[in-house]
């Protein structure tokens, strides 16, 4: 550890040193250049320690031996080593990066690099205005020399621009800093902040000046166009360093000025960084260039960390880590998305699918996109979710509210990418990877990842790093280069082994979800043994990080534990559902509902903390009674909007069934039959703790009701049209959780038994028929059921599968969904929502319509040429579903094994309403009674004795010849149109189509579309003039002006 | 049109600002705090008679050695940015008109005249008025004078580039020796301040200076020889 | 008197950034800058001005025992100094960009350096 000038001191040495070299010793100055860096990192790094372990007190480093004000001084502490580190270690590795440049270049560059840190470095460290303005013009200088760099003859011009802007910066700090030298008699600043009143005395002009041109320095929109083009047309590595450095330091610079004002600044400064991050966020949203989109999500990032710093009043100890976790984090992601984009060759957001060529590379991508987007377990997870809580306590809800909807606007262009890179061709040119330039790429995701391990100690909650599914979800990231079935095995037995070990701590209701996920889990995994010669890289870290949030969700005790559960399982099973073929949009629309929906389960938590950081779940309860007004009914509202896009209830279901069609063959059934559970399980531990909630005289539940039966209907009356097998199932996935959703809402113990009942139902017989369905689908090549016909001597397996399955579903006896339809009657016969009672009685029969279907063109009718020689799906494949066979059969018969315990749990919350008595293997209630045994047996012989009769008279049948249906005179221009099985519901359709409009779709399109419009027109407002940027700055100035003036 | 009269509307309201800043401005009668420190106390802890020296160099050297800075920084990316494309320096050379002799006995006769102004102003900037800057740009103005003589008269980048950084690492090293050997970064207590207003006095300072007015020189000379070298691009 | 030189240097900023603004060649932009940037330091020595003192250089005219109460401020001489430097400094800078831009694009209009832009 050396003494803190030492940051200003060596550097500057070193680049005077340099002045002295040759200008052929290239090497040597190369070499002084990074031993300089290397040393300061180091040094830095030894304070940061110091501070943070050792509990080092901060240093106040005098010079010229005079004490302040009189003489500048300096303060070393926690916050301005760390920030020392992250602006030399960015240097470091941008030098490592930039080292062909700088050896083509010579001294002089690596020269103004050195200057670049120590300026930077003085503005982190200083107490003193002037000195800050000297640093800052350094800073202004040595950036306008690096930007030359730039291989990009358009670099020129964006330099030019920078350096306009800067020059009416620097006249409103100059003018700014002489005016409050003279009302106050100092020039530090810490005595300008104790003498304050002085300052503001006359007016706040003074003050103004200098606050407006520290925020210019932090690229506030609109006064920001030009360094949207220095981030197009500079150097990668300059361009990170100007993002995670000189961003940094510029913070810290107003974090400074802060201090001397008084309260009133600080909201004006969040209202600035509210908008910027808004405005970049959206204008970014209609960019297709990737350094130009990094530029936005940079200005967008620092916008963010100008809004906390604006809401230090309400932070208090936590401010640190708040600004800390967002501010790092954007550091560290920006400046590994620009060192990678240097070894992208295209400057399009779709080259970047060349990273695919480098499974290191492209997780890299993943976890930065993830840590800018604050996603678990990264640092801006823990910040995000204390700010939020601050800002609810605080009543600031507008704040929230814009602050996470921008966020929204930011995840969609983020997780766009994502997908392109992931799903787009591999472009032409191939990446340019030279390995200093990989190395740093690597540091930087070591960086990010141990920031998520030092974020999560430092959190008041808990450390996401040390939960055990997680980090056995993340090991499979090291097994990648494994062969798949050994991965399976592995992931398969983690999942027994861990339902084992929480087998005894789990309750009544955790046990019927734990078994599904976890034990049904394995089960679908089963289905991936097929295939299992290739690596399937992405699969099993995907998948595993799904069932980890998952199993975490069922056990989660607070509401911390659950959002973080929330936001894993949504992560995972958004990179399992990008795999599909075509999955891409599907995909994202997939991740922003689910983003949108945790947000709002965020917003939820956070107004029910009443101020607390987080809370037990169990406490949800006391809500209502510990607060007035409307809260609990707005907590509910949040909440509940959260878990009804999981369930894809209607409205808010239009990801649903192109993810869940979309996705590969053993996908298909996890994203169906397992995670759809989870937003029921939300749901759940919703009514469970709150009970029925009012909102201005609304009874919600009774909302929740017509969801649940509109979500039925609608779902099926889509099902119903579908002329893709897999996309059937899906929209029957909708309306089958709207009748969960019903039952629950119900509020009563019937409803939330049936709920439980189509729970466990529906994840047997949907995972059931997706991998039968995707089984056929593999074999005939197809997933359109007219192309199909005839299979059932083919695959009887699949056959027999898919017909139970839909026995199962349609609710007819003698299995499962017959005691599910049953405990329904029951339960509706007993409650009074006559209405919605009727819509979900219509959705029944409409079921029949789709699983008819599914038998009948599939398996039934004539055998297609091409399919002559198919065989039956692959052996893998088959299993689970014999399995799913048996259960169904063992669950039709003794429903109380699993039901019975639930029935007493669930009793505890319904005490004195209606329930069901188990006697033996009957079941009773009030309005009779269900035998599953005699009903199987009864079932039984009714089926023996027709299919024996029909084997009797198909003796007599006509063997049929291939047959068209073209009708005389008519012209078939597309082919499906003459069989007899496409449009099969036509006259259905002529009679409820209106009910199948595409309103809701047309509904998000239309808003996404305008949004994408609306970026597209404002970022007109960027005209590329240098001179209009500084009449935009102008024109900021004198705006904020007038609104300080109209505030104060 | 539009634009210049949205512009002059801007600029008008920029000037409203201004306003309020003048019309709220009252001068002071007195010094304040830090003023009056320095002007009681300069003189006899760091023995300068320039007390605006005594801020420069010592109290406010960080400033300056920041400023020392800007003026490296920018020579160094003139040096880089005119030195790309510029061809070879043996290249064909533009006839031009003959220096007039006028001015080139003129010049011989000045130019050793304004390099000892140049250094007398810096040796003494911390008695009179000026010091290393002024010195350091007085020198420049010497080399302007011969470049304008003959502008093809070629100076040796080494040796102004070697002048720049030694003056730099010399200003440097005597802030860090202020680190062991004194109060502090910059502490100019180095060596005894002795008397006010003698030559030798307040410590460092005159030393510092000396290697600023220098470094000033030489960096001003180093932009102008290369930019002058544009020429016969 | 003080507030005289102050107005003055206010005027000549809005001058000096009305020719920046408005004037499409680099170098008249530059020059634009220079002058809003003598009217800046015009304004900061006004600021440090105390009517009927002196320059703060103690000689047989200013003992060291009176200096307070017959000099002027010393602290913005200095700091003026600074930013003149560094004005100079960005000065060159600008003017580095602008012969660069020449050479590269045959142009000293700023309005054809509007390549990057939305």
């Amino acid at each position: 550890m050396v003494d803190g000038i030492s940051f200003i001191a060596v550097s500057l040495g070193a680049a005077f040193l340099l002045g002295m070299l040759r200008d052929s010793w290239r090497f040597a100055a190369y070499g002084v250049s990074l031993a300089t860096l290397a040393f300061l990192t180091w040094n830095a790094f030894c304070w940061t320690k110091g501070f943070a372990v050792d509990g080092l007190v901060p240093i106040e480093i005098f010079t010229a031996g005079t004490p302040p004000p009189f003489a500048v001084n300096l303060r070393l502490g926690l916050t301005e080593s760390a920030l020392l580190l992250l602006v030399h270690i960015t240097a470091l590795l941008s030098a490592i990066y930039l080292r062909d440049t700088l050896m083509q270049q010579g001294r002089r560059a690596m020269s103004v690099l050195l200057v670049l840190c120590m300026a930077l470095s003085g503005i982190i460290l200083t107490r003193d205005l002037f000195n800050l303005f000297v640093f800052v013009e350094l800073t202004v200088i040595a950036s306008g020399g690096l930007i030359l760099l730039s291989q990009d003859k358009r670099a020129l011009g964006a330099g030019f621009k920078y350096l306009i802007v800067s020059q009416v910066m620097s006249i409103l700090l100059l003018i700014g800093i002489f005016f409050a030298y003279q009302a106050t008699g100092t020039i530090n600043i810490d005595g300008m902040a104790e003498q304050s009143a002085l300052l503001f005395k006359g007016g706040f002009l003074a003050f103004f000046l200098m606050f407006m041109a520290v925020v210019l320095e932090l690229k506030p929109f609109p006064a920001n166009g030009w360094a949207l083009d220095v981030y197009e047309s500079a150097h990668p590595a300059f361009s990170a360093i100007i993002s995670a450095a000189v961003g940094a330091a510029s913070l810290i610079a107003l974090d400074k000025l802060l201090l001397i004002a008084g309260p009133d600044w600080l909201m004006l400064t969040s209202i600035i960084g509210l908008i910027t991050f808004i405005a970049a966020n959206l204008f970014g949203l209609a960019q297709e260039n990737d350094r130009r989109l990094l530029g936005y999500s940079s200005v967008g990032q620092i916008g963010l960390v100008m809004l906390v710093l604006g809401q230090k009043d309400i932070l208090g100890d936590n401010y640190l880590f708040v600004v800390g976790g967002i501010l790092l984090a954007h550091a560290v992601a920006k400046a590994g998305l620009f060192w990678i984009s240097g070894l992208v060759q295209g400057r399009e957001l779709k080259d970047w699918a060349a990273l695919r060529q480098r499974p290191l590379l492209l997780f890299a991508f993943a976890s930065f996109i993830a840590l800018l987007m604050g996603l678990p377990p990264f640092p801006g997870f823990y910040a995000k979710w204390e700010l939020v809580h601050a800002l609810a306590a605080a009543d600031r809800l507008w704040l929230l509210g814009l602050m996470l909807f921008a966020s929204l606007l930011e995840a969609g262009y983020l997780f766009r990418w994502f997908g392109y890179v992931i799903k787009r061709d591999l472009p032409e040119q191939p990446l340019a990877c030279p390995w200093h330039k990989r190395t740093v790429v690597m540091l930087a995701l070591v960086a990010a990842w141990a920031l998520a391990y030092i974020w999560g100690e430092l959190s008041p909650h808990s450390n996401l790093l040390h939960l055990l599914p997680l980090l056995f979800a993340l090991a499979f990231l090291v097994l990648e280069p494994l062969p798949a079935w050994l991965k399976n095995l592995l992931a398969i037995g983690g999942m027994v082994v861990w339902f084992l070990l929480s087998y005894p701590g789990y309750d009544p209701l955790q046990l019927i979800y734990g078994g599904i996920i976890l034990i049904g889990g394995s089960i679908i995994f089963l289905a991936s043994f097929y295939g299992s010669a290739q690596r399937r890289l992405g699969f099993y870290p995907s998948a595993m990080l799904m069932y980890a949030g998952l199993s975490l969700l069922i056990v989660a005790e607070d509401s911390f534990n659950f959002f973080a559960a929330w936001e894993l399982l949504t992560v995972g099973s958004y990179f399992l559902i990008l795999r599909g073929k075509e999955s891409e949009p599907h995909a994202l629309s997939y991740i922003l509902f689910s983003l949108g929906g945790a947000f709002l389960i965020l917003a939820g938590f956070a107004l029910a903390g009443l101020g607390a950081g987080q809370i037990p779940l169990a406490r949800l309860a006391d809500l209502s009674g510990q607060t007035s007004g409307e809260l609990a009914g707005w907590v509910f509202l949040l909440l509940a909007i959260g878990f009804l896009t999981k369930t894809a209830a209607v409205g808010l279901h239009i990801w649903l069934p192109g993810a869940h069609a979309e996705a590969e063959t053993d996908v298909s059934p996890m994203v169906s039959g397992i995670l759809l559970k989870a937003g029921l399980f939300g749901l759940t531990m919703l009514l469970m703790t709150m009970g029925k909630q009012q909102l201005y005289g609304v009874e919600l539940t009774h909302v929740m009701l017509w969801i649940g039966a509109i979500s039925a209907l609608v779902g099926n009356l889509l099902a119903v049209f579908q002329e893709d097998a897999k996309r059937l199932l899906a929209y029957s996935s909708i309306g089958q959780m709207g009748y969960a959703v019903f039952g629950l809402a119900m509020m009563n113990h019937l409803g939330w038994m049936m709920a439980l009942m189509f729970v466990i139902n529906h994840y047997i017989y949907k995972s059931m028929l997706f991998l039968s369905v995707g089984g056929v689908a593999k074999r005939t090549g197809t997933r359109l059921m007219y192309q199909m016909g005839g299979l059932i001597t083919l695959m009887p397996l699949s056959f027999i599968a898919v017909l139970i399955g839909i026995i199962a579903v349609s609710g007819v006896p003698p299995l499962s969904g017959f005691g599910g339809r049953w405990i329904f009657y029951n339960a509706i016969m007993s409650d009074e929502y006559r209405l919605p009672l009727v819509i979900i009685f219509l959705a029944g029969p409409i079921a029949f319509l789709y699983l008819f279907r599914l038998i009948h063109t599939i398996f039934l009718g004539q055998l297609k040429d091409e399919h002559r020689k198919l065989k039956e799906a692959p052996f893998w494949i088959v299993l689970p579903q014999m399995i799913f066979v048996a259960f169904l059969m063992i669950f039709a018969l003794v429903p109380g094994l699993a039901l019975r315990h639930v029935d007493v749990y669930i009793g505890q919350f319904f005490a004195g309403g209606p329930s069901l008595n188990w006697e033996g293997l009957t079941i009773t209630s009030q309005f009779g009674q269900w035998a599953p045994i005699p009903i199987m047996i009864i079932i039984g012989v009714i089926f023996m004795t027709l299919f024996l009769w029909l084997l009797f008279v198909n003796r007599r049948a006509q063997k049929v010849k291939q047959f068209n249906i073209v009708f005389a005179a008519e012209r078939p221009y597309r082919p499906e149109t003459t069989h007899f099985a496409w449009n099969f519901f036509a006259p259905y359709r002529k009679a409820l189509g209106f009910l199948t409009q595409p309103l809701v779709t047309r509904f998000w399109e239309t808003l996404t579309d305008l949004l994408h419009q609306l970026a597209d027109l404002l970022r007109r407002f960027y005209t590329g003039n240098g001179q209009t940027y500084a009449v935009h700055l102008l024109l900021f100035v004198v705006a904020v002006y007038l609104l300080q003036k109209g505030m104060m | 049109m539009i634009r210049r009269a949205f512009v002059l509307l801007l600029l008008l309201a920029l000037g409203a600002i201004f306003l309020d800043l003048l019309l709220g401005f009252v001068p002071a009668t007195e010094l304040n705090e830090t003023a009056r420190y320095y002007a009681e106390r300069s003189a006899a802890d760091l023995g300068t008679a320039n007390i605006t020296t005594a801020i420069i160099v010592t109290y406010r050297g960080l400033d300056t050695l920041g400023e020392v800075t800007v003026l490296f920084l920018t020579a160094a990316i003139v040096g880089l940015v005119l030195s790309w494309g510029r061809r070879s320096a043996e290249g064909p050379q533009r006839q031009l008109l003959p220096t007039g002799e006028l001015l080139t006995t003129g010049k011989n006769l000045l130019v050793p005249l304004i390099l000892l102004l140049g250094v007398y102003v810096f040796v003494n900037g911390h008695l009179t008025p000026g010091g290393g800057f002024q010195g350091g740009a007085i020198l420049a103005s010497g080399i302007l004078l011969m470049l304008l003589t003959d502008p093809m008269k070629r100076f040796s980048h080494g040796m102004i580039s070697a002048v720049e950084s030694f003056s730099g690492l010399v200003f440097v090293g005597l802030g860090l020796l202020g680190v062991a050997l004194a109060g502090g970064f910059l502490d100019n207590r180095l060596l005894p301040i002795g008397t006010v207003g003698e030559l030798f006095s307040a410590g460092v300072i005159p030393i510092i200076y000396s290697f600023i007015g220098l470094k000033v020189g030489a960096e001003f000379s180093s932009m102008l020889v290369n930019l002058s070298e544009t020429e016969d691009s | 008197m003080a507030q005289i030189a102050m107005a003055t240097g206010f005027i000549l900023i809005l001058i000096g950034l009305y020719g920046a603004l408005t004037n499409r060649n680099l170098l008249r932009m530059i020059i634009g800058f220079t002058i809003a940037h003598s009217g800046v330091n015009l304004v900061l020595v006004a600021v440090g001005y105390l009517s009927g003192r002196t320059a703060p250089i103690l000689d047989s005219a200013v003992p060291m025992a009176e200096a307070a109460e017959r000099i002027i401020d010393p602290l913005p001489q200095a700091l003026v100094l600074t930013a003149i430097v560094i004005g100079v400094g960005v000065t060159a800078l600008m003017l580095a960009y602008a012969y660069r831009i020449y050479v590269t694009k045959g142009t000293l209009d700023i309005g054809k350096c509007r390549e990057l832009k939305w």
